[in-house]
């Protein structure tokens, strides 16, 4: 973008990526209240869950026996926690980003299927991640658009470049929220400050970025293009905080939604085992409260070893060969698989209105772009939940051992109701999935 | 370049000799092996998996030839191709392919990248940032929250890597809010207080009440109810049998410590701090309604006697949430005072606003008191920063003395004194409040005052008009809201630390041609961010306004000013860590049970060394190639003690001779090198000898391969380092780039995983801290260099590296262009790189040449 509109509302309208927006000054906040009311009275919405691991697993004893597919096979010792769960998930196997060659980047194209070198005069380049496609269909209706989980030392746990596992249109990183408290804190507390002052402050903060705007407009308008094209996510960002504050104002006087056992605060030491199970803890109440429809989660790495009393980095424990290295590995395949198998239960638990459980309306991945140590090629990935007509209780091994990560996503998406007809380096849609 | 093969043969002679590092071609010999292995099936007519390789250019010039080549590349590492079933090429053709092929799509992959010399716009990175705020308001804002700049391997200040993420511009309005709330500040000045603690009070109730009560009345339980052959232990006060035997295991192991300690005299009057129970730390607790700023910690300290002077080194840090024990380390200090004549040990820490309050977290068992929060701050013997270390070496010394180490430091009394306010109100408030406190607080003055601040934060830019009105509508509706002429004009000012004026280094595109020439105030901001990583001084800005800077005398005369202030350790510290990769010395925790010296304060000494070595070559005007081989080294007091050098005092670092025949001397015998080239267990050749070629060599192996079949023949054998990198060999995949590497690395096998000199290296099983099988090898550390230069021990090694000051040059250029222009080096700066080396050169090639080389070159002075 080389010239900027003249005026913010201009500007907000001249980007395609931006829900519909209201008449600012005009509209009453009651009407998006009833709005926003309406859109829990249709049919129960769809969700999306997309959970990274960073470093790979134990090739050994995490993979189910490649001949024996279908739904007679056995989970291995790294997925044993997830056999009370085997008829709702299905494994499969053979699935890989192509272009990935960075075998420390367990996130950064995880979703995004993306060439690092793909733009010419740069050395790295990504694109939209698979939960920001969604995002653009599912976090319509909702308060926040899309929730990003992360973990501190993201880089020491295998993830590799990027702030969360989401990507924008752009593919520029999205922030993430690191930490429990922080995000205890975003999705359910409510503000206690009077509506008039927060309407006002809804103000203030537009002002805000009204002035903003007015620099970074002289600023542009000298500026080549290439600098142009940096500072557009400076302006993305602005543009980002104008959409939630639009939302926030639809939001005005609607409380902040509670699920029917609201998590109570995190308090204390937080980290590792602990912390991987309040962040689903809180996953599953912003999903039923319907806060969002979209989350990632870059879970922690090495965080969790050193609760489950591993004294190897994360590094050291991926890098493992026969020994205590490798049980290691083998013991961290096995707390997570536990974690996911309590997620499961609690997606189960809890009941939408209509009697249906949060669990047939989710689609849930769980994987990494790391195979194992430094094998990239079939990525771990489970997948559960109802959310997107997947037919689980199965063991799949994709007849094409480079089948694309991608085409997963775009099953997924579809699945799901998203009207995605190709993402990444997707070649099509896994029949099986679904059939 | 889409010439087929069958044309490049005509040329076979020439691109043979074209093979070289800065064009991205395979020689053409290799086209026997694609001839012989793989375009049977792949070819014109037939071709399998989609893959036609007989067509395929040996250059690569483009995108999608780099892709098909990489292609190759990946499934001839996986071990994929040739077919199994099929014809396999011998080992030593497929390594001589895959280490061409490799090193073709290193240079491939730079040249496609390359930005030809097109500078992107700069945000201010997290040290930048956090600089400029400190600049303006005279505070340190806390940036660990802002998102981590860099990855992808350039370094933070290129901007096409610097991303600006949605959350980030709430972020920094925030932080400019908090920074300016402490910057502004209308209240009375802030008393000081001063504290006197006598830590013994605290301590001896503490442990005496331990001692007393918990274990000698567990053990009464236990006697009683042993006497009592067969009461249940609840009619004695404990629950049950287990809680019994517990507590006679505590009578047993834990309460010879307490005892011990009590019997001490000393103690009487100070407190022993003992490596683990009953006393490893004594705490000072600054108030929470104490002001945040600098404040004053005094210890009176001495060692007992007899103890190792190893162990004669106090640590004091910041406890916050931990309550495993550990600090955030903020110095170790080396003590001389003795229990008769103790020494005051005095430092100035400067502590922020808590982010909540402090509590105290009280032993549910022992009811020892621990505190928790941001003002607590722990004095301790300096030791590995883990509970699990401490009671290791605590259990281990029980076998020995019976009641755990003999504790080494007394504290005889501590004592906090602040905050110290040098002025008030504070330098940051008189600079924006310029007319004083008598001045008319009108909206004419708020005016004058915004547009002074945000021509300072846009670092000399001028603001105009709508901004500036904008500007003023904040404070409006502040003073609207009843907010004090002060307060309401602060959010003005955080709004302006918000804006891309501030956070970018704005550099206008040229009009006609491009590039063009730098401004003055340009110029001083790119110099002022290149050697202080901060906005520049009075002295940059006024020789920019006047134009002086523009000449080349000035220029040079600025650097050198600039390089001899203090802000330069910022370009030194910065500038090093990343291009030495010294993060890689924080990615491993070091096995204390093996190395138990190699603690927080230790790995930051060594660390420091690297920072203070480079210091020393940049102030004294030495060459580059010292820091390959020297007969000094640049440490501290406890440096000198890791190393075993004798006569050095005080923790500031300092040149020291070394005598001949030391390994000491040069980066091949710095701890942190050599650490860096472990993982926390073992040395790593591979890791050092990459290193090596990396840094010193200027020839950098290609990243190590994705989906290369694992090794595991070796795996958990008891061998020696050398004879498991053997393995290597055996497969053209490995083979390609470690029979370069790996030899390397042998000549720097006498230094174990953290950097101390041996003659044996001892491989072991260990299992929950017992060895279960180890045995010792004699170190062979002959080795080659890439070249084919053979050395037969570390020393001729260091000699043959040290021969090589050129090649360091060139990387140590390339990584000062791509900091100091903030862009990757590109195949397009060679000849900018060729100068600047032919100036140094002339220059005895010190660093000084080739920073004043660059910063005089047109790159720099050019957008």
């Amino acid at each position: 973008m080389n010239t900027l509109p003249r005026t913010r509302r201009a500007f907000l309208r001249s980007t395609s990526a931006m829900v519909a927006l209201p008449m600012f000054e005009s509209f009453g906040w009651t009407r998006f209240a009833s709005a926003a009311t309406a859109a829990t009275a249709v049919a129960r919405p769809r969700r999306m869950v997309f959970l990274g691991f960073g470093w790979g697993v134990t090739r050994e004893t995490w993979y189910p026996d490649i001949k024996r597919t279908g739904a007679d096979y056995v989970l291995p010792l790294g997925l044993k926690p997830l056999d009370r769960h085997k008829a709702d998930i299905t494994v499969i196997q053979n699935l890989s980003n192509k272009f990935n060659n960075e075998a420390h980047w367990g996130s950064t194209f995880y979703l995004t299927g993306a060439n690092r070198y793909a733009e010419p005069g740069q050395s790295f380049h990504n694109s939209i991640s698979a939960d920001q496609v969604a995002a653009e269909t599912f976090g319509k209706g909702t308060r926040f658009t899309s929730i990003q989980l992360g973990c501190e030392q993201a880089e020491d746990s295998g993830h590799g470049p990027g702030l969360s596992l989401a990507w924008n249109r752009q593919g520029k990183p999205l922030a993430g929220m690191n930490n429990p408290v922080v995000a205890y804190h975003r999705m359910f507390s409510d503000e206690s400050t009077p509506l008039a002052e927060r309407k006002a402050q809804l103000r203030q903060k537009r002002s805000v970025l009204d002035t903003v705007l007015d620099d970074a407009r002289s600023v542009g308008r000298g500026l080549s293009k290439n600098d142009n094209d940096k500072l557009s996510e400076y302006l993305e960002s602005i543009r980002d905080i104008e959409t939630r504050l639009s939302k926030e104002e639809q939001w005005l006087g609607v409380p902040k939604a509670r699920s029917a056992n609201p998590p109570a605060e995190p308090t204390g030491e937080i980290a590792g085992y602990e912390e991987v199970r309040i962040m689903y803890q809180l996953m599953v109440a912003a999903l039923q409260a319907d806060s969002t429809r979209v989350i990632t989660y870059r879970q922690p790495v090495e965080s969790l070893l050193k609760s489950i009393g591993v004294t190897f980095t994360g590094h050291n424990m991926s890098h493992y060969a026969s020994g205590p290295r490798m049980e290691a590995s083998q013991l961290r395949d096995q707390k997570q698989s536990a974690l996911l198998a309590e997620l499961i239960d609690r997606l189960k638990a809890t009941k939408e209105p209509d009697g249906t459980s949060l669990f047939d309306h989710t689609c849930l991945s769980y994987g990494s772009n790391i195979q194992s140590i430094h094998y990239l090629d079939n990525c771990p990935t489970v997948i559960t939940g109802g959310g997107a007509g997947v037919k689980h209780g199965r063991h799949l091994a994709m007849p094409d051992p480079k089948t694309p990560l991608c085409n997963l996503w775009l099953t997924l998406l579809q699945g799901a109701g998203v009207p995605a007809t190709a993402h990444g380096d997707s070649t099509g849609v896994i029949k099986e999935l679904v059939g | 370049m889409t010439r087929r093969l069958p044309l490049l043969l005509l040329f076979g002679t020439v691109l043979a000799m074209a093979a070289d590092a800065t064009r991205a071609a395979l020689p053409e010999r290799h086209w026997a092996f694609f001839q012989s292995y793989c375009v049977d099936c792949h070819n014109a007519d037939k071709q399998k998996g989609k893959m036609r390789l007989d067509d395929v250019p040996f250059a690569v010039g483009d995108i999608p030839t780099a892709e098909r080549w990489q292609k190759i590349l990946n499934v001839l590492n996986a071990g994929e191709m040739p077919p199994e079933e099929e014809k396999q090429p011998a080992a030593a053709e497929k390594t001589a392919l895959l280490e061409d092929l490799s090193q073709m799509m290193v240079v491939a992959r730079k040249q496609l990248s390359d930005q030809h010399g097109v500078i992107t716009l700069r945000r201010l990175n997290r040290r930048e940032y956090q600089n400029t705020m400190h600049d303006l308001l005279g505070a340190k804002v806390d940036v660990k929250d802002l998102p981590k700049d860099g990855g992808g391997g350039t370094f933070d200040t290129v901007g096409k890597s610097l991303f600006f993420s949605s959350d980030q511009f709430e972020q920094y309005l925030a932080l400019a809010r908090k920074a300016l709330d402490g910057a502004i500040a209308t209240g009375p000045k802030p008393e000081p207080k001063k504290v006197h603690i006598e830590p013994e009070i605290e301590a001896n109730k503490r442990i005496t009440g331990i001692f007393r009560g918990y274990q000698m009345g567990g053990y009464r339980m236990y006697k009683q109810w042993k006497a009592s052959k067969g009461r249940p232990p609840s009619d004695f006060g404990l629950v049950d049998e287990r809680e019994m035997d517990f507590r006679k295991l505590v009578w047993d192991r834990d309460t010879p410590p307490y005892a011990d300690y009590l019997s001490r005299t000393e103690t009487e009057t100070g407190a022993f701090l003992t490596v683990h129970m009953p006393n490893p730390q004594v705490g000072i607790v600054i108030p929470d309604e104490m002001p945040p700023g600098d404040y004053r910690i005094r210890a009176r300290v001495g060692v007992a006697p007899k103890t190792p002077a190893a162990r004669h080194y106090i640590e004091i840090g910041m406890r916050g949430e931990r309550t495993d024990g550990a600090i955030s380390l903020i110095a170790c200090e080396k003590v001389t005072g003795t229990l008769a004549q103790p020494q005051t040990l005095e430092w100035t820490l400067t502590l922020p606003k808590p982010s909540k309050p402090t509590k105290a977290d009280i032993g549910s068992q022992t009811k020892q008191v621990n505190y928790l929060g941001d003002r607590v701050i722990a004095l301790r013997e300096r030791q590995v920063n883990s509970r699990d270390a401490a009671v290791y070496r605590h259990m281990r010394s029980l076998e020995e003395t019976g009641f755990g180490l003999e504790p080494a430091l007394w504290v005889d009394w501590v004592e906090w004194e602040g905050p110290i306010v040098k002025q008030w109100p504070s330098a940051a408030h008189a600079e924006i409040f310029f007319k004083g406190a008598g001045a008319t607080q009108d909206d004419a003055y708020a005016r004058e005052i915004v547009a002074r601040f945000a021509a300072r934060a846009f670092r000399g830019k001028e603001v105009k008009g709508s901004y500036l009105d904008k500007l003023m509508g904040h404070h409006a509706e502040g003073r609207a809201a009843g907010r004090s002429f002060e307060d309401a004009l602060k959010e003005p000012l955080a709004v302006i630390l918000a804006s891309p004026s501030f956070l970018y280094l704005i550099e206008p595109a040229a009009e006609k041609a491009a590039p063009r020439e730098l401004t003055g105030l340009e110029l001083a901001n790119r110099l002022s961010y290149f050697l202080w990583s901060a906005p520049p001084d009075a002295t940059l800005l006024a020789l920019a306004r006047s134009g002086e800077l523009r000449r080349p005398a000035v220029l040079t005369g600025q650097v050198d000013r600039m390089l001899a202030d203090a802000r330069a350790w910022e370009f030194v510290t910065s500038f090093a860590q990343q291009w030495l990769h010294l993060e890689r010395l924080d990615f491993f925790q070091f096995n204390h049970r093996l190395y138990p010296g190699f603690d927080d304060s230790v790995k930051s000494a060594a660390r420091a060394e690297v920072f203070h070595t480079l210091a020393t070559v940049l102030r004294d005007d030495l060459g580059l190639g010292v820091l390959l081989k020297s007969d000094f080294v640049v440490i501290n007091d406890l440096l000198a003690d890791y190393y075993g050098i004798a006569g050095v005092t005080g923790r500031q670092f300092r040149k020291v001779n070394v005598p001949a025949g030391s390994p000491r001397g040069g980066f091949l015998g710095m701890a942190a090198i050599l650490a860096m080239g472990s993982d926390g267990e073992r040395s790593s050749p591979v890791e050092r000898g990459a290193w090596v070629m990396r840094k010193l060599l200027h020839s950098p192996p290609p990243p190590a391969p994705a989906n290369v079949p694992q090794l595991s023949r070796l795996a958990g054998k008891l061998l020696p380092a050398r004879e498991l990198q053997s393995a290597h060999m055996e497969q053209p995949q490995c083979a390609q780039c470690h029979r370069k590497i790996d030899p390397i690395g042998y000549g720097l096998e006498n230094f174990n995983a953290v950097g101390l000199w041996r003659t044996e290296e001892v491989a072991e099983v260990a299992k929950n801290n017992r060895v279960i099988r180890s045995k010792a090898f004699p170190i062979d550390p002959k080795g080659r260099l890439p070249d084919g230069v053979e050395f037969a021990d570390y020393f001729g090694l260091r000699d043959e590296v040290g021969r090589r000051e050129e090649a360091l040059a060139r990387g140590f250029i390339e990584g000062l262009v791509e900091y100091g222009l903030g862009r990757p080096f590109g195949f397009s700066d060679e000849e900018l790189a060729h100068e600047i080396l032919t100036q140094a050169r002339a220059h005895g090639m010190t660093p000084r040449a080739i920073i004043h080389a660059l910063v005089a070159s047109k790159p720099f002075r050019s957008k």
